[in-house]
């Protein structure tokens, strides 16, 4: 038994440092933009299983990181607050639109729940580029500042303006985001949460406010969409109404598809590996979209429930073969 | 205890039940007899507040709860378990059971409640790591019962429990609802088994097509012969 916690422990303590060494093998711009994306569709990803782990499918994503980007840089172009206090207000309030909308919406079910978010994400990019006033409409916000310096005079004085710190800071995000998720899911309403996709009538008559519960999942899983979106906006240092819009939330949702929604680890590896290999596909050139939409064919036909049934499925796969061959014999 | 008023609902423009009364004492065991159709899960629905009254009252010890949210009704101790065993199918036996305490804050007498609910199912207790959708007809109805019962009902309503059971299942399932009525716990019966009701209840009301046709000593109703045709066969 204590070996299995020494193996646990050290197996996540190889997992969480390891991401922390890459920098120092690699590096280069390219490379370093390559790895912030991952790290940020990771907490993208994982979020939006959370909500889907209340039985939603929300494309709100999008808009939320929309509104998270546009309210870290206004408080902090606008009314010069630090970067930190606008990077949590931008979770913040995207969280707090999510509870809001999160009512009306969560009356409807399935497909219906997920058009209404996608109008959402619709509405909050046209109002990015109606409100000229506040957003400078689709020309966007240039010359952000990146997060502010973290100084502990004599300690520590750590700036933002190499992409490898932001690297850093997005990775120390995902691991606080992902405790948080992981946290969520295995506490009382992580398994209430299961209740309701399982059976929302059931959950309902065994006395669970699931409307307040989906409204919950729904605005815990924006508010961590808020922080990336503002992140985002502070590393890149501009921001227009249309950077996350539509397309970017379906391609977050097919992280989580691809990598498996079932477990935690799913929407993890299904960034992962929709992130990079892209970038590695790079020398097909035009075929490379051909190349990715195969990938997604071969997932969704070979492995329902994601990568992540895959040993399962391998498991099944094997031990027919092998009978088969001994009723042969 | 319980007591339905006049009570009519409608789902749409069809009536599902229309002036219904009932009354259930307590400390006993009540049956709602019927046909496919005649309305017994909806008066059922209607008294948890999942659907809502189109006239008439329902009182529960004294206190109106037809207008009361659904959660409220439970925490009264008005407790249902669904027609059909209905469970969350992709989750452990132990997790069923924890939901169904869902509402309650005392940690202690959750577990206490919990060995209970495992004396009186011992097969749930060797099987509450397995998922509840791979366990056998019977014992997915008791897990549904067990789950019931993690909520402290003073009321339990049972819809169809003997429904795709077999007749030994039947049987211990008769044996499980009178430990349950001896521990204090009052039990109203929506059957269309008329086996288990001249088993396990002493009143009995007899519905068709939304309406309480006969109401009576169970005994009494079986013996007669309109009655026996319908339900015996």
């Amino acid at each position: 038994m204590n070996k299995r916690i020494l193996i646990w422990i050290l197996s996540y303590g190889i997992l969480t440092v390891f991401p922390f060494l890459i920098p120092l093998f690699i590096t280069g711009p390219y490379v370093t933009h390559i790895l912030i994306l991952t790290v940020m569709n990771i907490i993208l990803a994982s979020s939006l299983r959370l909500i889907n782990l209340s039985g939603q499918l929300s494309l709100a994503h999008g808009g939320m990181m929309t509104i998270g980007a546009y309210t870290s840089t206004l408080l902090v172009v606008k009314l010069g607050l630090s970067s930190w206090v606008a990077l949590l207000l931008a979770g913040l309030l995207a969280a707090v639109i999510a509870g809001l909308v999160g009512f009306p919406f969560v009356r409807l079910k399935g497909i219906y729940f997920a058009i209404v978010t996608i109008f959402l994400t619709a509405m909050v990019t046209l109002m990015a580029q109606q409100w000229r006033s506040l957003t400078s409409g689709s020309y966007g916000i240039y010359n952000i500042p990146r997060p502010d310096p973290i100084v502990i005079p004599g300690i520590l004085n750590i700036t933002f303006t190499s992409s490898v710190n932001c690297y850093y800071l997005v990775l120390v995000i995902m691991l606080v985001s992902l405790i948080m998720l992981y946290a969520i899911e295995h506490s009382r309403i992580g398994l209430t949460f299961r209740g309701i996709q399982q059976s929302d009538s059931l959950a309902e008559s065994v006395g669970v406010n699931t409307a307040g519960l989906k409204v919950l999942a729904f605005s815990i899983g924006c508010f961590f969409a808020g922080i990336t979106g503002g992140f985002y906006s502070q590393y890149i240092m501009a921001i227009a109404p249309d950077t996350f819009g539509f397309l970017f939330t379906v391609y977050i949702l097919i992280y989580m598809t691809v990598g498996g929604s079932g477990k935690f680890i799913g929407p993890i590896l299904g960034a992962f590996i929709l992130t990079i290999l892209p970038e590695v596909m790079r020398p097909l050139k035009q075929f490379q979209p051909f190349f990715f939409a195969g990938v997604l064919m071969l997932v969704i036909f070979l492995m329902p429930e994601g990568i992540v049934g895959l040993p399962g499925r391998l498991k099944t796969i094997a031990g027919r073969l092998f009978k088969e061959q001994q009723e042969r014999a | 205890m319980l007591k339905l008023k006049d009570v009519t609902v409608r789902y749409e423009t069809a009536e599902a039940v229309r002036g219904v009364s009932i009354e259930v004492p307590e400390g006993s065991v009540i049956s709602v007899i019927g046909a496919n159709g005649a309305g017994k899960s909806t008066i059922l629905k209607a008294i948890s507040g999942l659907v809502p009254l189109y006239s008439g009252e329902i009182e529960f010890s004294g206190q109106k709860i037809n207008r009361m949210a659904v959660n409220q009704i439970v925490d009264l101790g008005v407790v249902q378990v669904p027609e059909g065993r209905r469970l969350f199918p992709y989750m452990s036996v132990m997790a069923n059971i924890k939901l169904g305490a869902y509402l309650r804050r005392d940690k202690r007498g959750m577990m206490a409640d919990m060995e209970e609910v495992f004396r009186l199912f011992p097969r749930l207790k060797e099987r509450s790591n397995q998922k509840a959708g791979s366990l056998s007809g019977g014992e997915q109805q008791m897990l549904a019962i067990g789950r019931g019962l993690m909520a402290r009902p003073k009321l339990l309503m049972m819809d169809e429990p003997s429904l795709g059971l077999a007749p030994v299942v039947i049987d211990l399932l008769a044996d499980t609802i009178r430990t349950i009525n001896q521990s204090g716990i009052t039990v109203l019966l929506v059957e269309q088994n008329a086996s288990l009701v001249t088993r396990v209840s002493q009143k009995c009301y007899v519905i068709e097509v939304g309406r309480v046709v006969l109401e009576g000593n169970v005994q009494e109703l079986m013996a007669d012969d309109s009655v026996r045709r319908a339900f015996l066969g």
